[in-house]
């Protein structure tokens, strides 16, 4: 018996079997085309995260904006930094804030690791470039979504390996918008057309889309216009007849979308649920079977919602379309919540089988952007008859008239923005790109407090005083992260 | 290793048989002695030297006696002894050349014997004192290797015994030794007949350790040893259970009341932040994997407590936390014993401590006031609260009286060469929460037999099968929504509007429990949760093991031993559409089911020498050892929802699987490890243990595999020293010290590795894409977590150890923490897991046993008490503070302060008035009549989040000190024992306070949340703030209001027996009859349900970042038992 098993080293070495490691992994074409799936995979929490009701892209990009708000919930108060969002509290231990920045992060460490091997194994120029491509676009469009919510962040391009590389000091903001520019540019090169591209990968449209809204956000307005106007001129896109259309899944990826995250219905993990969380709350499963029936969607076990009810149109939002705006309705529906009716956001309620599981997909994306984007480029370059070509382009498709004065048009186009983009979390970033944000939001603070009720508050409710009172550009670093880093 | 045993040593009476006595010679023999403080030992010394004459004694018997001078010339020797022996309660017998010295009236005879005897043989028989005959009994010359043990017949041979006088040790397996001085010499040869008594007092002396067993004289460890027939008549099915007041400095807590589970045992206050704080356990010498729940305590005969590194560090790179050794029942010497075990109780949860919520009227009222207060309308339901009365008390609505109950019959027999013990079991335990309870059937075979005088061979196994059927009832209201198969069923049942019935008058049993347009939240009848959700575990577990032990040459034994455990056990929930644990998701909802499969098996070979040699004075042991240690899991989950049938529970029944909750699991680890010792000791008195384990894991970095423990400890017995002879108070005196180095690898499998998680899946327009991502960071240097450990101890025999003192104390050092270390997320990591910090530990235990009483009423007292302190030295670079806990209920472990504290606000009350508001320091929500707390740091304003915020250190979850104490008392007949175990210095936070004092008035409320704020004029008791705005501070801040002192002082048990008299008869030995009250009554302030609670929110028992937590857990009971115990 003595020697039953020997101390070989082998007997020592063993691997997990549920999980691959790093070491054997990275070697193929299979395997970096997996590492690019998984880069987008976090994407999906970015935009729709039901489990934590912290889905930071509507919370950063609309809610805090002058677009939504929120149905305060008396009975249910473990909602502070949702509603903190939209009262313009800015407090570090935001689990949103922190959401949408270690998202991003995610994305870009995935990217980096891709970016980091993959010239070093041989495998099929053409697949190589696409991936690469994907890669780059992704990490310039999280970086870009960080250096706009946070300002300077760090700078990761190699993939962490070690416990000493994990923190890195704050990189300036020139910085960070060269490498997203350097980075969406070789992308677009790299990437192919939306018509041979799998639907719902990045393509070069979508890089340039990026690249042209950098070129925005920079104030490089005649880089924007060129960069822009080759999407145009790419045949690629076109609007889409119906508004309402372009956000159904049943067209998901359509002629109109540049780029949009995927979602899938099922039980698999991949659905969406915005309609939801959008609701007015507490409302009772009467109450949501009424409102999903009248609107054809019948699916199965409809409950009851308890929690709060956000991302709710404001009033503002509701006036500043115009009348006979199509969109409006395609984009504002009315719901009955607790015996009360509220607007709500009609964008995303499509027919689903069960009950918070979705089919819907996000839009980031879209031609009417690009259109919007090349109008703004435009005019700030005083090119105001060229602007109302593209400019009308979206208007004539929600069914209104022609703009024909140039007067004012630098307004004119942000509202435009604002109603053709309802929901999609332009909003704030708009309001900071164009250096009205302070102003704005201000004045609708005041607004809010001084009749909280045509903000949904029920009786004896009202903001907290510190609401509205200290507006500011940038979220603060996520206070999480701030314990870690010993740079910041 | 069963040799060893063997040498366990008893105390008892000693009988010596003499064939004829001729004292008138002594009067002849004329002797002067002159001896001035000597002992007696030294005056026989000196008569032996001037006659022929030998003495013979038991030791203990003249160690008593005081010292002694004498001056008297040329007097005889019977006149000598006398005066000598007077006042001594000794006399003595003359057996020719022989003076036996004995207690007065007791029978002593030696018979001599001189026809066969070759020069230096000594040998006799020994029996029980009914003359059966004891085989396997030792016989040894002490200070020597010279030893002997008995054969059927009871006779032993003992040969080439030095000449001269010598002392034989005199043992039995059950059965008290003692020594016996004798004389040796070819003309005074001697046959010694000895009756040994049954041993009742507890096995106080035999000291199982690693990898062998000791004498207690002779241990320099810190080792504790309990004899589980101390422990035989607690009606609860689990060991550690049992152990709860029994040893100094092992924190035994029931964190949880659920049948067959829920005990947490910290030896020496340890805690690792990752590493998990649990001792080894190791049964019959097998080191096993997960939990003990399946073995049953009536198959126990021994439970030690290894507590210092120099004990524990055999086991090297597992040991860190300690190790509890379990040595199961092997066939005893002599005939064949039957035994029948029963015991029968009701469990109830005593009336203290249930939590006291509103009533239906206070509840309505409070409702009520509420909407005045906010100047709203009172809905219908509110406006008459008298209408409600008492209303429906949900938390007692929960709870049943339940049956527990024991069977077991063990067989014992060693006939001829073979020797068996056979124990089958069948315990019951319903819950005292409806639809729970714990079920076990057991059987242990361990069996040996003797091929040849030096091979022998022994198979053990122990097949259990047990059945745990235990709802979802610990953790937070929201536990579901952390984790899907958790519930907190309990806490919700708190929640719960009292005015809302849990059954209907005609039986029928609600959905729901909500009324539509007044109750906040949509809630499901967690009563009817209860009773109807599926959750349950079968386990079936093979622990078996073989050896082969061969003694080549005296003193030398080869021991090959394999162990196997072998376990299955299946999972099943399920949920039918009528009932729902969650909260906000009232049913109907369509059926849902997880189903978990967990197959392991462990193995284990061993490979042990073991060589005895005693040379002189000098006495060497030395082992040496290989063991090879293999591990492997596998589990598969289903989650599957939507049953169309709640009847039909089958996996093809349901319409969809839910991909994200099934998964497969696969876990495997490897462990090669040398062993060797060596012990010492110089004429039984300095006394010396060097050992060293190396131990190459799978778990540690590839570059970092082996690992090296050594220890070393000395013990000095100051008794028996020539100078403590005279000091006849003090009967033993040892000094012990010991210092080692032992490891903690609960790391994980694979954390070494870089993993890369293969469902980081994508989608494009419809089609699922497969991706993969690098979701850890390796660490190829990863290694175990090392702790380093001094021990100081003395042990203190008084008065012939009617009083025994054990003292110890002790410092360890942590280092090289093992955990997570957090990593800044623009990582794309959320940590890494390294050796990176310091903790120490240090601590006091002393343990007191005393027999007070020794006539025919006799009362004997043990108690112990230990004093603990931890604090955290170093943690990563840069870091001084590691946050635990849930959500905003935080604990902190910080550099310089004790491992996790309550870290939260101080409550002071509320804003009383505008002026008191106007003066003191704000939050930006605070308002007039809401919760004021602390400006902690001094900044002018109220904060809650990051690190400078008014958080401060508001409890600590860990005693400073735990002291247990147990008195035993018996008269004829009757025996009593009580059992008390305490717990002081400790902070308890009661979490469940987060929804039973929340004031939006979504829930039902504690009764003195009556007494809140409500306006200047009535600012209540200055606990609650108002219910109408910003509750969410006092809600959901954690402050001081959360915590509670957690001291407690529990009876564990009273048991009170009465040995049936017997007519001598051939069918029955004996029948004892017995009650017994578990949980008797618990002294506390304490005002939740347990204060030896520790749950994390999603209702797992809590890790070390989470100490002292109580989110609401399964009551613990009183149970109340008659028990019988039948010998045949």
């Amino acid at each position: 018996m003595i020697g039953f098993s020997s101390c070989k080293k082998d007997f020592l070495d063993i691997p997990s079997e549920t999980n691959l490691t790093s070491a054997t992994f990275f070697k193929t074409q299979a395997d970096f085309e997996k590492a690019v799936n998984g880069a987008y995979a976090p994407l999906r929490t970015l935009y729709n995260n039901p489990a934590g009701n912290n889905s930071s892209a509507f919370f950063m990009g609309e809610m805090h904006s002058d677009n939504t708000y929120y149905v305060l919930n008396p009975n249910f108060r473990a909602t502070i930094d949702q509603e903190q969002i939209a009262d313009f509290i800015y407090d570090p231990a935001s689990v949103i804030a922190a959401n949408k920045y270690t998202t991003n992060y995610l994305v870009i460490s995935r990217a980096n690791q891709v970016l980091a091997l993959i010239d070093g194994v041989d495998f099929d120029a053409a697949v190589k470039s696409n991936l690469k491509g994907q890669a780059l676009f992704l990490r310039a469009f999280s970086y870009f979504e960080l250096v706009q919510f946070f300002g300077k962040v760090p700078l990761h391009l190699t993939p962490v390996s070690s416990f000493a590389e994990a923190a890195l000091p704050l990189s300036s903001v020139d910085s960070i918008f060269n490498q997203i520019i350097a980075d969406a540019s070789q992308a677009a090169s790299l990437l192919p057309n939306k018509s041979v591209q799998q639907p719902g990968r990045a393509t070069s449209g979508a890089a340039k889309t990026l690249l042209g809204n950098v070129y925005m956000v920079s104030k490089k307005y005649a880089l924007a216009e060129t960069v822009l106007k080759e999407i145009i001129s790419s045949g690629q896109y076109s609007l889409i007849s119906n508004y309402a259309a372009v956000f159904n899944p049943a067209n998901k990826n359509n002629n109109e979308s540049v780029f949009e995250v995927q979602y899938k219905e099922g039980n698999d993990g991949f659905a969406s649920n915005f309609i939801n969380p959008f609701l007015p709350q507490p409302i009772s499963a009467t109450e949501v079977a009424a409102l999903f029936t009248a609107n054809g969607v019948n699916p199965a076990n409809v409950q009851a919602l308890s929690v709060e009810g956000y991302n709710i149109p404001t009033p503002d939002l509701i006036a500043a379309y115009e009348a006979g705006d199509q969109r409006k309705d395609a984009s504002i529906g009315y719901v009955t919540a607790g015996g009360k009716t509220y607007p709500f956001i009609k964008k995303y309620l499509h027919p689903h089988a069960q009950f918070g599981i979705t089919n819907d997909n996000w839009p980031v994306y879209r031609y009417a952007e690009v259109l919007l984007l090349l109008a703004e480029a435009l005019n700030e370059q005083g090119k105001s008859t060229e602007t109302l070509t593209y400019l009308n382009q979206v208007r004539a498709r929600a069914g209104l008239g022609n703009i024909t004065s140039t007067g004012g048009l630098k307004d004119v186009i942000m509202n435009e923005r604002r109603v053709e983009l309802a929901f999609e979390n332009k909003r704030w970033l708009d309001l900071v790109r164009t250096g009205t944000a302070v102003n704005i939001i201000t004045a609708y603070g005041q607004r809010v407090k001084a009749n909280p009720a045509a903000y949904y508050y029920p009786a004896g409710f009202a903001p907290v005083p510190a609401s509205f009172t200290d507006i500011q550009l940038t979220f603060p670093l996520p206070a999480s992260e701030a314990l870690l880093n010993p740079y910041f | 290793m069963r040799m060893y045993l063997l040498m366990i040593l008893l105390t008892t009476s000693l009988f010596l048989i003499a064939r004829e006595t001729r004292s008138q010679e002594l009067d002849k023999v004329i002797i002067s002695l002159n001896v001035k403080d000597a002992t007696l030992k030294q005056v026989f010394n000196k008569i032996e030297k001037q006659t022929v004459f030998h003495f013979s004694y038991l030791t203990d018997d003249i160690r008593q006696v005081k010292t002694i001078t004498y001056n008297k010339e040329k007097i005889s020797l019977g006149t000598a002894l006398g005066e000598l022996l007077e006042n001594t309660g000794l006399s003595y017998e003359q057996v020719e050349k022989n003076i036996l010295i004995k207690k007065k009236g007791e029978t002593i005879a030696i018979i001599t014997d001189n026809t066969d005897n070759a020069a230096g043989t000594i040998r006799g028989k020994i029996t029980d004192t009914e003359g059966k005959a004891l085989n396997g009994a030792t016989v040894l010359v002490k200070g020597t290797q010279i030893g002997t043990s008995t054969n059927e017949q009871g006779n032993f041979v003992l040969s080439n015994v030095p000449d001269g006088n010598i002392t034989l040790l005199i043992s039995a397996v059950g059965y008290t030794a003692r020594e016996m001085a004798v004389a040796v010499s070819a003309d005074r040869t001697a046959s010694i007949d000895i009756k040994l008594t049954v041993e009742t007092q507890g096995l106080g002396e035999v000291v199982v350790i690693a990898y062998g067993s000791a004498t207690k004289r002779t241990t320099t460890g810190a080792v504790q040893t309990i004899n589980a027939k101390e422990l035989q008549d607690i009606p609860v099915p689990q060991i550690t259970q049992k152990l709860q007041g029994r040893l100094a400095g092992v924190q035994i807590n029931q964190v949880t009341g659920k049948p067959g589970q829920g005990m947490q045992v910290r030896i020496r206050g340890q805690a690792s932040i990752l590493a998990g704080s649990d001792p080894l356990y190791v049964v019959d010498g097998f080191p096993i994997v997960g939990n003990i729940n399946n073995i049953n305590p009536d198959e126990i005969e021994t439970i030690s407590v290894l507590k210092d590194a120099a004990s524990t560090s055999l086991y090297g790179s597992r040991a860190a936390n300690g190790v509890v050794l379990i040595t199961t029942k092997m066939g005893k010497s002599g005939q064949t014993n039957i035994g029948v075990n029963a015991f029968y109780g009701v469990q109830q949860v005593p009336q203290k401590g249930r939590p006291e919520m509103m009533n239906g009227q206070e509840f309505a009222q409070f409702k009520k006031e509420s909407f005045e207060d906010l100047g709203l309308p009172v809905p219908a339901t509110f406006q008459n609260p008298a209408q409600y009365g008492e209303g429906y008390n949900w938390y007692d609505g929960m709870l049943q009286s339940a049956p527990i109950q024991n069977y077991s019959i063990s067989i014992n027999t060693s006939r001829d060469r073979f020797s068996t013990s056979a124990v089958a079991s069948y315990f019951n335990q319903d819950g005292v929460l409806r639809n729970s309870d714990f079920r076990r059937f057991s059987i242990r075979l361990n069996s040996e037999y003797k091929v040849s005088d030096k091979i022998k061979a022994g198979f053990n196994a122990a097949p259990s099968h047990s059945i745990d059927n235990t709802p979802s009832s610990d953790g937070a209201f929201y536990a579901s929504f952390i984790d899907p198969s958790a519930g907190g069923i309990l806490n919700n049942s708190l929640l719960v509007w009292p005015i809302l019935p849990y059954k209907n008058s005609d039986g029928s049993l609600p959905l729901t429990a909500f009324i539509p347009g007044v109750s906040a939240f949509a809630t499901p009848n967690y009563y009817r949760a209860l009773n109807e959700v599926t959750n349950e575990t079968k386990t079936t577990r093979l622990l078996s093991n073989a050896y082969v032990e061969y003694t080549p040459i005296k003193g030398l034994s080869l021991k090959t031993t394999i162990n196997a455990d072998i376990g299955n056990s299946a999972f099943l929930n399920f949920k039918p559409s009528t009932a729902s644990v969650t909260f906000v998701a009232p049913p109907p909802s369509p059926a849902t089911s997880i189903r978990r499969n967990d197959h392991f098996y462990s193995w284990l070979n061993e490979n042990l020498v073991t060589y005895r040699k005693s040379h002189g004075v000098h006495n060497f042991e030395v082992l040496g050892g290989f063991t090879t240690q293999k591990f492997r899991s596998e589990a598969e989950q289903l989650r599957l929802t939507d049953f169309p049938d709640d009847r039909i529970r089958t996996i093809q029944s349901a319409v969809n699987i839910d991909r994200t909750q099934s998964f497969s699991d696969i876990q495997e680890w490897s462990l090669t490890s040398f062993i060797a010792r060596i012990n010492y000791d110089y004429a039984g008195k300095y006394l010396f243990t060097a050992a060293i384990r190396r131990d190459g894991s799978s778990r540690f970095g590839a570059d970092n595999r082996w690992g090296n423990f050594p220890s070393v400890s000395v013990g000095w017995l100051v008794s028996d020293e020539n100078f403590m002879a005279s000091i006849n108070s003090v009967s033993l005196l040892k000094l012990r010290a010991s210092y080692g180095v032992i490891g903690n690898n609960n790391i994980g499998n694979y954390t070494q590795y870089a993993t890369v998680n293969t469902t980081t899946n994508a989608i494009f327009g419809s089609a699922i894409a497969p991706g993969a991502s690098v979701v850890t960071l390796g660490n190829s240097d990863l290694g175990w977590e090392t702790t380093k450990q001094l021990d100081i101890g003395l042990d203190l025999g008084l008065f012939k150890n009617r009083i025994n003192v054990a003292y110890d104390f002790y410092t360890k050092k942590t280092t090289n923490l093992l955990y997570n270390v957090a990593v800044p997320q623009e990582s794309g990591f959320t940590n890494f897991n390294g050796n990176i910090g310091e903790l120490k530990f240090w601590g006091h235990e002393f343990t007191v046993s005393s027999k007070n009483l020794t006539g025919g009423f006799k009362w004997s007292t043990d108690f112990n008490i230990s004093f603990s302190d931890n604090k955290v030295v170093k943690l990563s670079e840069g870091v001084d503070r590691l946050y635990g806990g849930f959500g905003a209920f935080q604990t902190i472990t910080m550099v310089g302060q004790r491992i996790g504290q309550f870290w939260g606000l101080i409550h002071e009350g509320v804003y009383v008035d505008q002026g008191d508001f106007d003066k003191s320091p704000k939050a930006t929500a605070s308002q007039v009549g809401t919760a004021k707390y602390r400006d902690a740091n001094g900044d002018g304003k109220i904060t809650y989040g990051g690190d400078n915020d008014d958080r401060t250190f508001i409890g600590n979850p860990f005693p400073k000190f735990i002291y247990g104490i147990t008195n035993t008392f018996s008269f004829k007949n009757f025996d009593l024992s009580i059992v008390g175990s305490g717990s002081h210095g400790n902070d308890v936070a009661i979490m469940t306070d987060q929804g039973a004092t929340n004031l939006d008035g979504v829930f039902n409320v504690l009764r003195d949340v009556k007494d809140r704020w409500r306006s200047p004029s009535n600012p209540g008791k200055g606990r609650y703030g108002k219910t109408t705005s910003a509750t969410f501070m006092e809600r959901d801040w954690f402050s001081t209001r959360f915590v509670s002192k957690g001291n407690f002082f529990t009876i564990k048990n009273v048991t009170l027996g009465y040995e049936v008299p017997l007519k001598q008869n051939k069918y029955v030995r004996n029948v004892r009859v017995y009650g017994s009250v578990q949980q008797a009554y618990i002294f506390t302030n304490y005002r939740g349900v347990n204060p030896e609670v520790s749950t994390a929110a999603n209702g797992t028992t809590g890790s070390t970042l989470n100490l002292g937590m109580d989110w609401g857990t399964y009551p613990v009971p009183r149970t109340v038992t008659f028990g019988v115990n039948v010998g045949l």
